[in-house]
């Protein structure tokens, strides 16, 4: 076992030269290496670092190792960009990622992705909606509407029209530096209902923004950065991720997170096309959507399981706290996937181009 | 293994010529080669291929650079990227030199002092730096303190803005600057100022004649140095800045990591290659980067 992996690992070093050399002279795609690495019994995940990865350690990482024998090496941080560099030079680091639904639909249909091996991964121990565009549906995080309850006393902000009132909730403010989320907040906030956001009216949300940018005192990019924000009490009001709020409510800060209009994105586990261990890759993930995993990764960072099964498993005080909660799931904006493939690009320029402006 | 025979070709001919040679000739080549090789395959070949990304991804053609320059945007970044580094270098010549004087002429431990104290800026991580200025600017940070403590009533918005971001990669960067110019100064022999002085020299007119002409290549060194590592700065105007502030790099990453745009990314670098030769030609011919070695 021993042996098998350091001769696995020296192979995948000297791939890596080669294909590195190889894609610098610009004939990437032609080296073949499918069939010169054997399935080593470990496999290479692509994680965030920090406390994500220690939590995937402890629900997946660690309980998978116990029940099959193979190992797990994670390389950190998660990169879309090196997906695509991986396929192209056939030299990988890594073969499961775990990135958001309309980057994975996009992967796809570049080609970038390893279709699901069906005689690894058994339907029926998956639950309802859980494939989709040969990923696996791992965990849910919303983007929320979080304020500062001690600046507030007499009642928050309740919806994105809230936010944008300024006489009724003075106070400063910050928003996420990504076009998609925000446009979707400013159509809410101008009364577009959530279930006729699409195709997204981007002049509209432009104009609407218009309104707000004076107020914004801050557009955020990084998770850290925006804890830092609010905790510090720099910024009254934001636009949030869900489980970096309630990780600060855990420590006593005090915020309050709103659901109304919250948009939720899917991460989904998935496989590098032509992966050298690519069967032991699905095993993993088969492994990491059940109940109990799931479970224990929410328990830990309050990103919401995708399998309905895994509530059973949650304290009930982190399950309220969760995206894919029942009470919450309802009141957020339903996002779709394929329209914002498709238009990614163009609204990001126009964002971009009416942020700097 | 295709690393090993890729590079074989390359070597293959060193050996050979050894015995033919008429002699000494051919030794510097040979040992020129470990040198040339690492810089075609990790220099040559890598800018190569991004040069050919820049007109084959997706397809052959010229959009890329044709949507460069006809979206206002990416004119006013790269223009932006630009400005902000010629900010910052000017800046950092005007804080550093009388600093790098200072170190540089005295021998005693103010000087050590004031070295030790740039050198240990020099070797803390610029994410820490950057960090640092988010907590002295902040809401709750030192400069709003003082500022309420005089009763000036509510402290001006530092953080996020240009002069943050600003102040941030000039803080990273004058180290680069105060250490260039010390190297240069720190040669300067200090009798040639006595004998100007000895000729009838004013301290001033001594300085103008005889020290800062030699201390000219510590300047066009530091500048260049500073100005091209200001060109791909990325955390510090994120982090400290507006979106108003968005550099080049911060561009490049969005096209690559987010839109798997690499053609366009490439295209975007190029640019940016393009211009920074620009940049340096026009300096080379007023200024003259042979001063670059003394």
């Amino acid at each position: 076992m021993k042996t098998s992996g350091k001769s696995g690992q020296n192979r995948r070093q000297v791939l890596k030269l080669g294909g590195g050399l190889v894609a610098a002279a610009g004939i990437g795609p032609l080296i073949v290496t499918e069939r010169t690495i054997a399935q080593t019994r470990t496999i290479y995940v692509n994680t965030w670092g920090g406390s994500w990865t220690a939590a995937e350690e402890a629900a997946f990482f660690k309980p998978f190792t116990e029940a099959t024998g193979i190992r797990v090496r994670t390389v950190a941080p998660v990169s879309y960009a090196k997906l695509k560099a991986q396929v192209q030079t056939g030299s990988y680091e890594w073969d499961i990622t775990a990135i958001n639904q309309a980057e994975w639909l996009r992967a796809e249909r570049e080609g970038l992705v390893e279709p699901i091996d069906w005689t690894v991964v058994k339907k029926d121990a998956l639950f309802p909606n859980a494939v989709f565009a040969n990923g696996i549906a791992y965990c849910a995080l919303g983007t929320n509407l979080v304020y500062r309850k001690d600046k507030f006393p007499n009642g928050g902000p309740k919806s994105w029209a809230d936010f944008w009132d300024v006489k009724k909730f003075p106070g400063t403010r910050s928003l996420y530096n990504n076009s998609l989320r925000t446009v979707i907040f400013a159509l809410l906030a101008d009364g577009v209902p959530k279930d006729k956001l699409y195709p997204l009216d981007v002049d509209r949300a432009l104009r609407k923004l218009t309104e707000i940018k004076p107020h914004i005192k801050v557009w955020w990019t990084q998770g850290n950065q925006s804890q830092q924000l609010i905790r510090d009490g720099e910024v009254d009001m934001m636009a949030m991720w869900n489980a970096r709020a309630s990780e600060l409510a855990g420590q006593g800060v005090p915020v309050e997170l709103v659901w109304n209009g919250a948009t939720v994105s899917t991460t989904m586990w998935g496989v590098a096309k032509g992966a050298p261990n690519r069967k032991a890759a699905w095993e993993f993930i088969q492994f990491a959507v059940q109940a109990k995993p799931q479970a224990d990764f929410s328990n830990r960072l309050y990103y919401g399981p995708t399998n309905p099964e895994a509530f059973k498993h949650i304290k009930p005080e982190v399950a309220k706290q969760l995206p894919t909660y029942e009470e919450n799931y309802k009141q957020i904006a339903p996002s779709n996937i394929e329209w914002e493939a498709a238009n990614l690009a163009s609204i990001q320029e126009r964002f971009s181009q009416w942020l700097a402006s | 293994m295709a690393g090993v025979v890729t590079a074989a070709p390359a070597t293959a001919t060193g050996p050979a010529a050894i015995p033919q040679g008429p002699g000494a000739g051919s030794v510097p080549w040979l040992l020129l080669m470990p040198a040339t090789a690492a810089l075609v395959l990790l220099f040559v070949l890598p800018i190569g291929y991004v040069l050919l990304l820049s007109f084959t991804d997706p397809q052959v053609s010229l959009a890329h650079y044709q949507r460069i320059f006809a979206v206002p945007l990416y004119t006013r970044i790269l223009f932006n990227t630009f400005a902000t580094s010629l900010t910052v270098t000017v800046i950092c010549l005007l804080l550093a030199y009388p600093l790098a004087y200072v170190i540089s002429r005295r021998n005693d431990w103010i000087s050590l002092v004031l070295l030790i104290c740039v050198a240990v800026c020099f070797w803390t991580g610029f994410i820490v730096r950057t960090y640092a200025w988010l907590v002295i600017l902040g809401n709750k940070g030192p400069v709003a303190a003082v500022w309420q403590g005089l009763g000036l009533g509510a402290p001006p918005q530092l953080l996020f803005t240009s002069f943050a971001s600003t102040l941030g990669m000039t803080h990273i960067l004058l180290p680069y600057m105060v250490l260039a110019l010390y190297s240069v100064m720190k040669k300067i022999d200090p009798n040639l100022l006595r004998a100007a002085a000895s000729l009838g020299a004013r301290p001033n007119a001594a300085f103008r004649a005889v020290f800062l002409p030699l201390s000219l290549p510590g300047v066009v060194n530091g500048s260049i140095l500073v100005f091209t590592i200001c060109l791909g700065f990325f955390v510090t105007p994120i982090l400290l800045g507006t979106p108003k502030d968005m550099m080049i790099s911060q561009l490049v990453n969005q096209q690559i990591e987010e839109l798997l745009a690499w053609g366009f990314a490439s295209a975007i670098a190029v640019v940016l290659l393009i211009a920074t030769s620009i940049v340096l030609a026009i300096y080379n011919r007023f200024v003259g980067l042979d001063r670059l070695w003394g």
